[in-house]
């Protein structure tokens, strides 16, 4: 189904039970996996305003949920907001894979991205049935709205925070994360986001940690983000520690920037 | 043929160049293969007639048949043909070794891949609808899935009293007696992977009808000879009926040695009269397909206060999977191989245990065994010097043969260059000196392993193969061989001996592989290929000199001893006389034919081979970085040091050692597919990881090569040789790096992880 709106692609949406599509590059091969292809299909169109294209604005950056991953890594404006994005983006997924795979794509099905933007306090425009709203990603994530079109994704005004991100797959490159790790300092406290095998997140409780103690001794940190990694559902304990570490090294990095 | 362009020479050594094999004249193919511009057997869309195959395979690991219902399936739009067991018109069963696999299986199914019923329609998806109006009725059951509770299973074989298909023991000396003598005794376990071949093209081809009640094989595969009389058992045909074309094959390692599509698409175009191809999806190809054989094996080293080996004890099981294919064999080349081939040792008893499982199927697979034995023993070898407190090259330069010595088997081995040599030039590897980083968030490391690769198809297997040159109408001298071309570019080695041979161009040659009726080659398989077609191209080339410049003497007038064949055509005096066309043209091409066929070398005083005679050496030096943040381990550099002989192609010889080599870099870093409950847990190449470019390390391939000018087995062929010491070398420099020594393959990052965090604890 080509729908001719945004709107209308909600409706058909929620009339049919069937599936937004955008660059296809996770679904296809889940559905070709399964050999189980959904009847209907609701195509996103990247002409509809707002939903291709990066913009700046009093809110920050704002980027469209069908851009590309290939042009947001090559826009001019992601190198002054998200200067780690161009080396994240060498490790998400293939060039054939960023030439068709968009944002939003990315961030529903917990790739790499979604722990950079929870880290920046990001920001979603939804098209839902009665109109265009906005939330924060992480409540997002959390209880989706069965139906909702994401519309585009806003990050704060972030030039000049230290911003650390990392990933860790399988591999050098082209591989599903197992756990994508992100640190930013916004001039006031740490915000530290985790995304990958266990779940997507903010850590919040480490963050209110780091919060109360300052540079905290590596033990605490340990202790506490591993128990809360445990509890959003990083249930295997070498890729807690593997994540742990990375988050240590990251904060150094953060700090340093300070 | 640009030798000295792809080659840097510094006295005994030289160093194979990348760059410049990649602007070789001879490497179109190469090109057109990465570009995937090269036509395999399923691009043959437009065939008249032409149906599509489909095959269904069983829904349980392990069930007993109740019932097939296909009648439904008749119906199916599209649908012109369908083919169950009764429909199998001669044997049904098929195996290189053991003829045990069921071409569609009648009353027991023994793996997740196994083919029970096969469609044929107007197209593919036709076929595939078509297969689900196909029910089949089960009784599941238990699943044997664990190798080492196999054997005290019920057989899944009615024909076996038991899971053990084959057992065998190696021994030399008192091992117990030897053992009572170390001074150090090192004992370990070690796993290696269930490896997936990952070729470029997955398994497809066309059966074609040839109007005379035969068939026409036009498919991917390594030996269009042996698929043939398999094929004629099979469909119950005689062997004159069945022709196999083994066209240009997008990578096979091993995988495509076995039958792989040929019977079921044989059955459907027997039945339907019309050509049927089945092309393999990525996940079908997952699931049924052959894999490298998981071997788990404990390994008793021991040694005097010297490093002198005494003893020597291995005790490894193999899963082969629900069915024998090259099974034994493997475990064959296992233990010759975990007698450490290179080294001396007193006394050994080097046994194994071959056991069927519900675990798929395993098989041949580059390296077939022996770099799974190797990564075991050099692996032991390590942990002996690391016991003595000697350095590991110190140990082995103590323990290696000596050219002249008898081999790990008594045999007579002929190497091409001396051992220690090459032990002394992977000790001098410029990887060495590299400096470690200590501190920060890598740990890096080197350390290197050494291997022995034997050519030729090994104990007891009769094994020969020959060749045929020819002036083709159009002028072109035609060399045809029954070898296959799936990368290793056969072709264009066979072409540069040509031009060598015969002083002429690239142009004067072309090149005819894999016709089951044409010259018998044997398989392409075993690192055999190069030495007899070096072997018969020897034979084959002065003859045929003699009989062109015969021939043209009689055409041209020009005395017979002055001309020689050249570029374009016949010479005398350095000036052109005659062309190969105008030759062609003029002449009755039965009179320029020449064919030879010769034995594979095997140790003189042997009827057949025990052990290898014919012995590559490779010792490979890897520098890895640990991240001691992940314990995810990225090889930066592979230095590899070869001594298989004379390089007649180095694009080839470089891309045989170099892609080897990256294949054992996968099975070592990430590469795995384990079962549950007799299905494996990853399906499509999104979750069974091969490495990508970015994984791939620096790679220095250095040739050490002392045969002599007159010697009769000057090449060798090196395409199993590049993947024989990767591993253990990976896992030598992983130590060097953080303390911790890994013995299961693929190197599990997290317990890298959790091993280095206990010892920063311990600290």
């Amino acid at each position: 189904m080509r729908p001719e709106s945004p709107r209308q692609a909600v409706s058909f949406a929620k009339r049919f039970r069937a599936p937004y599509m955008a660059g296809g590059t996770w679904l296809q091969p889940v559905w070709e996996r399964d050999r189980c292809w959904p009847g209907r299909l609701v195509m996103l169109n990247p002409g509809w305003p707002g939903f291709r294209g990066v913009d700046e604005n009093s809110e920050g950056l704002t980027v469209g949920a069908l851009t590309t991953l290939d042009e947001l890594a090559r826009h001019p404006l992601t190198d002054p907001y998200l200067p780690p994005l161009k080396g994240l983006m060498n490790h998400v997924a293939g060039p054939g894979v960023r030439h068709l795979g968009t944002v939003g794509g990315n961030l529903l099905a917990g790739g790499d991205l979604l722990a950079l933007a929870l880290a920046l306090n990001a920001t979603v425009d939804l098209v839902g049935g009665k109109g265009v709203n906005s939330e924060s990603l992480a409540e997002w994530i959390r209880e989706p709205s069965p139906g909702d079109l994401l519309r585009s994704v806003t990050v704060p005004d972030c030039q000049g925070w230290p911003v650390a991100v990392e990933k860790l797959g399988h591999r050098e490159r082209f591989s599903p994360t197992r756990a994508t790790v992100a640190c930013a300092h916004d001039g006031r406290q740490v915000r530290l986001a985790v995304c990958g095998e266990g779940g997507a997140g903010r850590l919040v409780v480490t963050e209110a940690m780091l919060r109360d103690q300052g540079v905290p001794g590596l033990k605490d940190l340990a202790t506490v983000a591993g128990s809360e990694l445990q509890a959003l559902g990083w249930r295997d304990a070498r890729l807690r520690l593997a994540v742990r570490r990375i988050l240590s090294f990251l904060l150094e990095e953060v700090n340093r920037g300070v | 043929m640009g030798f000295d362009r792809t080659m840097e020479t510094r006295g005994d050594i030289v160093t194979l160049d990348t760059g410049s094999a990649a602007d070789s004249p001879s490497a179109v193919n190469l090109h057109r293969r990465i570009e995937g511009r090269l036509a395999y057997a399923t691009d043959q869309q437009e065939l008249p007639g032409l149906l599509h195959g489909a095959i269904l395979r069983s829904a349980h690991p392990h069930a007993r048949i109740i019932r097939v219902d296909s009648a439904r399936a008749w119906g199916m739009p599209g649908v012109q043909g369908v083919v169950t067991a009764a429909d199998v018109p001669g044997l049904n069963r098929f195996g290189i070794v053991v003829r045990d696999q069921p071409v569609l299986c009648d009353d027991h199914v023994r793996y997740e891949g196994d083919a029970i019923a096969a469609v044929a329609a107007d197209t593919r998806e036709q076929a595939r609808a078509a297969l689900e109006a196909i029910e089949v009725s089960y009784e599941p059951l238990p699943v044997i899935s664990d190798v080492t509770m196999a054997e005290q299973q019920a057989a899944i074989h009615d024909t076996n009293g038991s899971n053990l298909l084959a057992r065998e023991t190696l021994l030399r000396g008192d091992v117990d007696d030897a053992f009572a003598r170390c001074a150090a005794i090192v004992e370990h376990q070690y796993q290696t992977p269930r490896q997936m071949h990952a070729f470029m093209e997955t398994e497809g081809g066309v059966a074609i009808p040839d109007g005379q009640g035969g068939l026409v094989f036009r498919v991917g595969c390594q030996s269009g000879h042996r698929d043939a009389q398999q094929l004629a058992d099979i469909l119950g045909l005689a062997p004159d009926q069945v022709a196999v074309e083994a066209v240009a094959t997008g990578g096979a390692f091993g995988g495509k040695d076995e039958l792989t599509i040929q019977p079921v698409a044989g059955v459907l175009a027997l039945q339907t009269g019309r050509p049927v191809m089945i092309h393999l999806d990525r996940f079908e190809s997952c699931r049924a397909g052959m894999k490298r054989h998981p071997v788990s094996v404990k390994i008793t080293t021991g040694c005097d206060a010297g490093g002198r080996l005494l003893g020597h004890r291995v005790e490894a099981v193999l899963d082969t999977g629900a069915y024998a294919s090259l099974g034994p064999a493997v475990l064959a080349n296992y233990l010759d191989h975990a007698t450490a081939p290179l080294y001396r040792i007193e006394a050994y008893r080097v046994s194994g245990r071959l056991v069927y499982t519900n675990n798929g199927v395993c098989g041949a697979f580059r390296g077939f065994g022996g770099n799974q034995a190797t990564f075991a023993v050099e692996s032991q070898l390590d942990a002996l010097a690391q016991k003595l407190g000697i350095a590991p090259t110190a140990l082995r330069r103590i323990n290696l043969r000596s050219p002249g010595e008898p081999g790990s088997r008594s045999q007579t081995v002929r190497w091409t260059a001396p051992p220690a040599d090459v032990l002394a030039e992977a000790a001098a590897s410029p990887l060495w000196s590299a400096r470690h980083a200590g501190a920060g968030r890598w740990l890096t490391g080197t350390g290197m392993a050494m291997g022995a690769q034997g050519n030729g198809l090994g104990d007891d297997l009769p094994d020969s193969g020959g060749g045929q040159i020819s002036l083709s109408p159009a002028g072109r001298i035609r060399v045809a061989f029954g070898f296959s071309d799936f990368g290793q570019n056969i072709a264009e080695a066979i072409t540069c001996s040509v031009c060598d041979g015969l002083g002429c161009q690239e142009d004067d040659v072309e090149v005819v592989l894999g016709h089951s009726r044409g010259p018998d080659s044997g398989p392409t398989s075993a690192s055999r290929s190069s030495v007899l077609m070096h072997g018969v191209l020897t034979s084959l080339l002065p003859r045929w000199k003699a009989m062109v410049c015969h021939q043209a003497a009689r055409l041209t007038g020009y005395p017979e001893d002055g001309l020689e064949p050249g570029p374009g055509g016949l010479f005398l005096n350095n000036h052109q006389v005659l062309s190969y066309r105008e030759l062609a043209e003029s002449s009755d091409p039965d009179c320029m034919v020449a064919e030879a066929s010769q034995d594979f070398p095997v140790a003189p005083g042997h009827e057949q081979p025990v052990g290898r005679y014919l012995q590559l050496q490779i010792a490979t030096v890897a520098r890895v970085a640990v991240d001691r943040l992940s314990g995810r381990v990225r090889v930066t550099d592979l230095h590899h040091v070869t001594a298989a002989g004379r390089v007649i192609y180095p694009p080839g010889y470089l891309g045989q050692i170099e892609g080897a080599a990256v294949m054992g870099l996968g099975m070592t870093l990430t590469e795995d597919l384990p079962t549950r409950d007799g299905r494996y847990v990853a399906d499509n190449l999104d979750q069974y990881l091969i490495p990508v470019f970015h994984d791939a390390p620096r790679q220095r391939v250095d040739v050490l090569d002392n045969t002599p000018k007159d010697d009769p087995f000057p090449v060798r062929g090196v395409g199993e040789l590049g993947i024989e010491a990767v591993a253990p070398a990976i896992t030598a420099a992983i130590e060097a790096a953080t303390g911790i020594r890994v013995r299961q393959l693929p190197v599990d990052p997290g317990d890298l992880l959790m091993a280095l965090s206990a010892q920063e604890q311990d600290l």
